[in-house]
């Protein structure tokens, strides 16, 4: 599929570590399968909720025509998109900001930063898996809980 | 007048003849005067005779200055006062000349004189002193003299203001609806308030339908006038048709007021320059001024039956220099601080709070319907809408509230606004924007990213305000704008989702009842501790304190803690849906300590600072027991609002209360007094067009204002710089796009070389200070960057070849993500544009009245400071006073201000030892402090007192004392004459004989009980005056010593050894200027009003007070804003005479014959001419001299043929 700037699978850490504050949003501290990234995320736990040591795969995309043209950051309410059917949570917000994380090590590693209207997203690993990432860049997040 | 009146001890007889003589001897045989009297008066430079300074006559005003009053009641009328008198003068000289002719008695025709020299001298002043009682007038009347002075008078009622024809005055109501700029006016007012239209081709339509709708239907005119003839027609009757049809160019139609117009509104009392503003009218119906809530916070109005007045200029050039100069567009911000005024309050700042919620989540539907509120039907221009996508895509459409903000910074797609902001928010803990409280405010590109909007980012007196940051950023207009959006939303919205409060609100749970109990029980029983100790004198005394004193201290602090202790149980008890928790944490009204007083505890109540003091024998109250000191006795007040009072804790209230009233009452009054004063004093300052500030008569004040002469409203830094350079350059970055073939960004190695000449060609040598700060910030902002440049793009197996290997590729993607983010040239020139911009448009503009702006913001603030007067000052025990008295005693250069406190700096700030050798070196010691006894000893022969020193004090305080200096001190000390001849012989190390004089005149009983009195008062070392001296040790620096003396011996102090006398401070500007000098004078009237003014929380701009501490220091001594000290700065009489005073000023400038050249700006109101600060700074630089031919005018009673005939 086109547009696709990241693919993995999570396993959910923790929730709401320093106890839930709000009623309708949940923080989650996940880890990656393949790649080894860090993700934090908030997800409004009243339409998809999830617990700790859910799995589930993350797929970012630029865009959610199947022909990979990126959308404007319009919004048309009569669009259908088939990709989004294929999963259980779908958002869609921007990166705002891309962090060097150094921790000294060999390989630098980065930090890319995503507010879906306020949810936030952090995605920290090697830099190698954000390299397409982009400052002010749109970003859809397609969700789907899987059992492996 | 005063020589008329004569010595009466001559004998009865001759009375009158004397009186006959000295006439004489007056004036001179006949009307000659007598040429032999030396020379007494100069005055204009004109030798005068002093006859000049008696009446002959008497004066008598015309009928219009002295109206009778017809009375309707009963017949006849009611004359004036003036009349009156006059009449009585009259009836007295007729009966004196009866009494002449008749040959009446002296004594008789003396009294009769002397009756008649009183009339005449009350018809001047009918307050004048020194009257026999007898002769005194049974009731005040008002003579010339009372007609001029005090408030109502002449001067101050009628000349300095005046009343105003087309106004109005009604009561206001809010009116979310209505633009930032614009007032609602009820059509009533509309269609009486008029502007002189003058017809024109483009108007003349639109005037024809004025007249024709005429004075009853609102767009109408209530007069038309006629150009030629000047005739001024009503059009309420009449033929209006016709008259509109002839209409022609250059008749003025007096139309009604109508939308758009031009209208000064304005909410007394007038406390600052934004107390009065042009506003654009809206007519509506309804009987209210109404207006955008966003405006209260500058006239400080609110809605619970305010009335405010609204005015409507009458000429062009007023329209248009009102709407540029008042216009509330342009005064958003305060000159006190440069921080924004009109700002989202209350509602607007709770809706936009509960919409960034990050649990919120909005349907279609919702999002439709709050977007559509943002629609102006009035708007000239419709714009499209635009909704962004929602952030939840699937399984349902849901969009969060931070998405609707973008909406109101940037509703329509073309708008360039594009706001960035980064900032902590109220409540902040850590982490950045992951933080829990999502209290991290991201906005980029208009786009709210992270963080939910509090107080700090919507409300007034913050920098970090969205709506002041599009202010700076897009303009005045893009911030009204959004402003005006954000009232309309937040009202819809939180009318949809629901915001109210009840008693369930209020209610406590059983946890926190109990938490509060236990907090309550443990501090009663600490205080209970404390007081054991006390009556068991096991408590220590603090230094300077008795041990009363210091119980009350350390009571006060315990119950304190109480009710903080108290609220932030509530705060982890309350449901995060409790509505006035909800209010607190955004800032929009209320505090955590109102929650915690109707939920958990009321609290100490204090009475001028301390426990509420014994009003009863012993106690406070009949209810307890004599002597009590337990919490409960002394006002605390353990139960809330919800709980209820009991009967003593009811009292407890109301005594507290009625402190705050009655504060309250004292405060207005002394405050408006001090802001009269302060711009009396400043009004006239401007800066003038070489930047210097200048006074009217051209002295100047300062050479630049301010020290940088920039405009203190433009600071937009949070620390009080011009430019908030982190701000700019996060602009700068984000709207300078970048491109999609990626633009290198500067090599590091060319980059300070860039740097210096980009700003060398922007700045041209102009601001060098501020362009050098400009390029220390950017070096140290491109360093971050340097990690770039440095980072390898291979891993390290494969050094020098870039391999393929995963490492590789990893190092060469890191490189790439890390050069995105690097400065390039267009953000860099960008960047320096926009400082250049901002520093340029900083500078204060000539003709700007900073007096009056610097006046009025000292004295606006000081009326919201509470009254209460005492602070801790860090040090337990030592006071200073604070608030309105404080500020007063700074700005009326008070000789002996209530608190003097020198901060004396050690030499070695960081050695204890020395702190306390150089205290026991200022603080005053008595001999009594340090004497085991003092005894008197008789012997056969011999009789002497002995004095025991105690060692171990005197190594104990580390005085520097022996038995010389004692000695010495003794023999020299003033506490008693005996002791000048008293014989000391010291006997070992610490023990004294002193012998009394021989030769005393008092027995020798009573010279020896003298002097052992006096000898404890002996100070043997430390200066006299200083009572108590306190080592202060810094809490932030920790070991950071130094000392607060409480005296007024600066210069003993300054002059001790192993202080530093570089930093050692007074808080008595009058002292230092003395010790000193002026100039460190000036800084310390700066220094303690900054300090007053930020222990109550109020934001003001330092180059204000500089500028009042100029005026206070410019003439080399220290003159307060008083009257005495105006008399030293202005010479204008009618200035003075305005003031205070006002009859001394005149009679001075009349026996003196003073010329005024009505410069200053309360002579020229007095005029009614144009004054000469601002926009009437302009001077015509070559007058067209043309010859004013006057005919002269012959009066009417000089024409022969209306002549009587007598």
């Amino acid at each position: 599929m086109a547009g696709i700037i990241f693919d993995d699978i999570f396993k959910v850490k923790s929730v709401d570590p320093d106890g839930q504050k709000f009623d309708r949003v949940s923080r989650y501290f996940c880890d990656g399968d393949s790649f080894k990234m860090e993700l934090i995320i908030d997800i409004n736990s009243q339409i998809y909720p999830l617990k700790q040591s859910d799995k589930f795969r993350l797929v970012l995309a630029t865009t959610l025509r199947e022909d990979g043209l990126a959308d404007e950051g319009d919004y048309d309410p009569k669009a259908e998109y088939t990709r989004i059917k294929q999963y259980e949570y779908v958002m869609y917000g921007k990166v705002y900001r891309l962090e060097d994380d150094d921790t000294g090590t060999d390989g630098g590693k980065m930090a890319a930063y995503a507010s879906f209207g306020g949810l936030l997203m952090r995605l920290k690993g090697e830099a190698i898996n954000l390299h397409a990432f982009e400052v002010d860049m749109n970003l859809y997040l397609l969700m789907k809980k899987t059992d492996y | 007048m005063d020589s008329l009146s004569f010595s009466s001890e001559s004998d009865e007889d001759n009375l009158f003849a004397e009186h006959k003589k000295e006439k004489k001897i007056v004036f001179g045989p006949g009307e000659n005067f007598r040429k032999d009297i030396p020379v007494l008066m100069v005055r204009s430079g004109e030798e005068k005779h002093p006859n000049d300074l008696l009446l002959t006559r008497m004066p008598v005003p015309p009928v219009c200055i002295r109206p009778s009053v017809v009375s309707e009641v009963k017949s006849g009328t009611t004359e004036d006062d003036v009349t009156m008198k006059l009449m009585e003068i009259m009836l007295t000289n007729d009966v004196l000349r009866k009494h002449k002719r008749d040959g009446a008695p002296n004594k008789t025709l003396f009294e009769t004189w002397e009756h008649l020299q009183i009339q005449c001298a009350l018809y001047i002043n009918s307050e004048m002193s020194g009257l026999p009682p007898d002769l005194q007038p049974k009731r005040a009347m008002r003579a010339f003299t009372q007609r001029l002075k005090g408030k109502q008078g002449r001067f101050r009622g009628n000349l300095c203001g005046k009343r105003v024809d087309f106004s109005g005055r009604t009561v206001i109501s809010p009116d979310p609806n209505l633009r930032i700029d614009q007032v609602g006016v009820p059509i009533h007012v509309a269609m009486t308030l008029t502007f002189p239209e003058i017809v024109n081709a483009s108007n003349i339509e639109k005037m024809r339908k004025l007249v024709i709708n005429g004075s009853d239907v609102h767009p109408g005119a209530n007069y038309l006038v006629d150009k030629k003839t000047g005739n001024k027609k009503l059009l309420k009757y009449g033929k209006r048709d016709e008259l509109a049809k002839n209409l022609r160019m250059g008749d003025t139609v007096e139309r009604h007021l109508d939308d758009n117009d031009v209208v000064l509104f304005n909410r007394q009392p007038s406390l600052h320059k934004i107390s009065i503003m042009s506003h654009r009218a809206k007519v509506m119906p309804g009987r209210t001024f109404r207006f955008n809530e966003c405006a209260c916070t500058p006239y400080n109005a609110d809605f619970d039956g305010d009335e405010m007045n609204l005015h409507l200029p009458q000429t062009y050039e007023a329209k248009a220099e009102a709407s540029e100069l008042m216009n509330v567009k342009n005064n958003l911000i305060t000159p006190r601080s440069g921080e924004p005024l009109i700002a989202a309050i209350q509602d607007f700042i709770t809706g936009g709070y509960l919409l960034t919620h990050k649990d919120t989540f909005l349907p279609r539907a919702e999002v439709y319907r709050f977007a559509a509120a943002l629609i102006d039907a009035f708007a000239k221009k419709q714009t499209k809408i635009r909704i962004p996508p929602p952030a939840i895509r699937y399984p349902v459409e849901l969009w969060t509230g931070k998405q609707l903000i973008e909406l109101i910074i940037r509703p329509d797609k073309g708008s360039q606004v594009s706001l960035n902001l980064t900032t902590k928010n109220k409540s902040y803990t850590k982490d950045l924007e992951l933080c829990s409280k999502d209290s991290y405010v991201i906005i980029r590109n208009s786009v709210l990213l992270a963080g939910v909007l509090d107080k700090s980012l919507l409300g007034s007196s913050s920098k970090v305000n969205i709506f002041y940051m599009l202010m700076r950023d897009y303009g005045e207009d893009a911030a009204v704008d959004a402003m005006w959006r954000l009232a309309r939303m937040a009202p819809v919205f939180l009318s949809n989702r629901g915001f109210s409060i009840g008693i369930g609100d209020v209610r406590p749970s059983e946890r926190l009842l109990k938490e509060k109990g236990d907090l309550v029980d443990n501090g009663y029983e600490k205080c209970a501790q404390f007081i054991r100790e006390l009556n068991e004198g096991k408590l220590k005394a603090q230094p300077g304190c008795t041990e009363e004193e210091t119980l009350e201290a350390i009571i006060l602090r315990e119950l304190s803690t109480i009710r903080d202790h108290a609220g932030q149980v509530c705060l982890r008890n309350l449901s995060k849906y409790n509505a006035p928790l909800t209010m607190a944490v955004c800032g929009s009204k209320g505090s955590f300590i109102n929650i915690s007083q109707m939920i958990a505890c009321v609290g100490q109540q204090a009475i001028s600072g301390h426990r509420p003091p014994d009003g009863f024998e012993e106690r406070s109250l009949p209810h307890f027991e004599r002597k009590k000191k337990t919490p409960e006795a002394k006002g605390f007040v353990a139960n809330s609002f919800y709980s209820g009072l009991t009967p003593t804790e009811f009292f407890f209230h109301t005594m507290g209360g009625r402190e705050g009233l009655v504060d309250t009452a004292v405060k207005t009054a002394e405050t408006g007094y001090m802001q009269r004063r302060l711009v009396k004093c400043l009004e006239d300052l401007c800066a003038s067009y070489d930047g210097t500030v200048r006074s009217s008569t051209g002295d100047v004040i300062e050479f630049v204002f301010g020290e940088d002469g920039l405009d203190p409203s433009m600071m937009e830094a949070k620390d009080g710089s011009v430019v908030d350079f982190v701000h700019v350059l996060e602009h700068a970055k984000n709207t300078q796009k970048k491109k999609k073939e990626k633009i290198e960004p500067i090599a590091l190695a060319k980059i300070e070389e860039v740097i210096k000449t980009e700003i060398e060609k922007k700045f041209k040598g102009k601001y060098t200070h501020f362009a050098q700060q400009t390029a220390e910030f950017l070096q140290s902002e491109v360093k971050k960057c340097k990690k770039w440049e440095n980072e390898a793009t291979s891993c390290s197996k494969h050094e020098k070849s870039v391999g393929n290997c995963k490492l590789c590729n990893n190092m060469q993607a890191y490189k790439d993500l890390l050069k995105a983010q690097c400065l390039t040239r267009p953000q860099l020139l960008s960047f320096i544009q926009l400082c250049y911009y901002k520093v340029a448009r900083a500078i204060t503009e000539p003709g700007t009245a900073v007096g009056a702006i610097a006046a009025t913001s000292i004295g606006e603030p000081s009326t919201q400071m509470t009254l209460k007067t005492f602070h801790f000052a860090g040090v337990a025990s030592m006071n200073i006073t604070q608030g309105v008295p404080r500020i007063k005693e700074i700005i009326n250069a008070v000789k002996t201000i209530s608190t003097p406190i020198i901060t004396a700096a050690l030499l070695d700030p960081f050695d204890e030892s020395l702190a306390r050798r150089v205290k026991a070196r200022i603080e005053k010691t008595t001999l009594g402090e340090i004497c085991d006894y003092i005894e008197e000893v008789y012997l056969p022969n011999d009789y002497f007192l002995l004095v025991k020193l105690n060692s171990k004090r005197i190594r104990l305080l580390q005085l520097e004392v022996s038995m010389e200096s004692i000695s010495y001190a003794i023999i020299q000390s003033k506490v008693c004459p005996l002791m000048r001849g008293c014989k000391i012989v010291a006997h070992g190390k610490t023990i004294m004989a002193i012998r009394p004089p021989s030769n005393s005149k008092l027995s020798k009983t009573m010279t020896m009980q003298m002097l052992k009195y006096s000898l404890a008062n002996v100070v043997v070392k430390g200066i006299s005056s200083v009572n108590r001296c306190v080592i202060h040790a810094d809490e932030k620096k920790g070991d950071y010593y130094s000392l607060l003396v409480e005296g007024t011996d600066f210069r003993s102090v300054l002059s001790s050894v192993g202080v530093d006398p570089k930093k050692t401070n007074f808080n008595n500007a009058l002292v230092v200027a003395e010790v000193l000098g002026i100039e460190a004078a000036r800084t310390c009237i700066i220094n303690e009003i900054i300090a007053t003014m930020d222990a109550h929380g109020i934001g003001l701009d330092r180059r204000h007070v500089m500028l009042l501490a100029d005026v206070m220091t410019y003439r080399g001594e220290v003159l307060g804003i008083t009257r005495n000290g105006l008399v030293k700065m202005k010479d204008s009489v009618l200035l003075l005479a305005s003031f205070e005073k006002t009859m001394d000023h005149l009679f001075e400038a009349a026996f003196f014959s003073q010329r005024d050249v009505i410069h200053g700006v309360s002579e020229c109101i007095i005029m009614g001419t144009p004054m000469t600060v601002g926009t009437g700074t302009f001077k015509l630089m070559q007058k067209y001299e043309k010859k004013a031919v006057l005919k002269k005018n012959s009066p009417i009673f000089k024409r022969p043929e209306l002549a009587l005939s007598l």
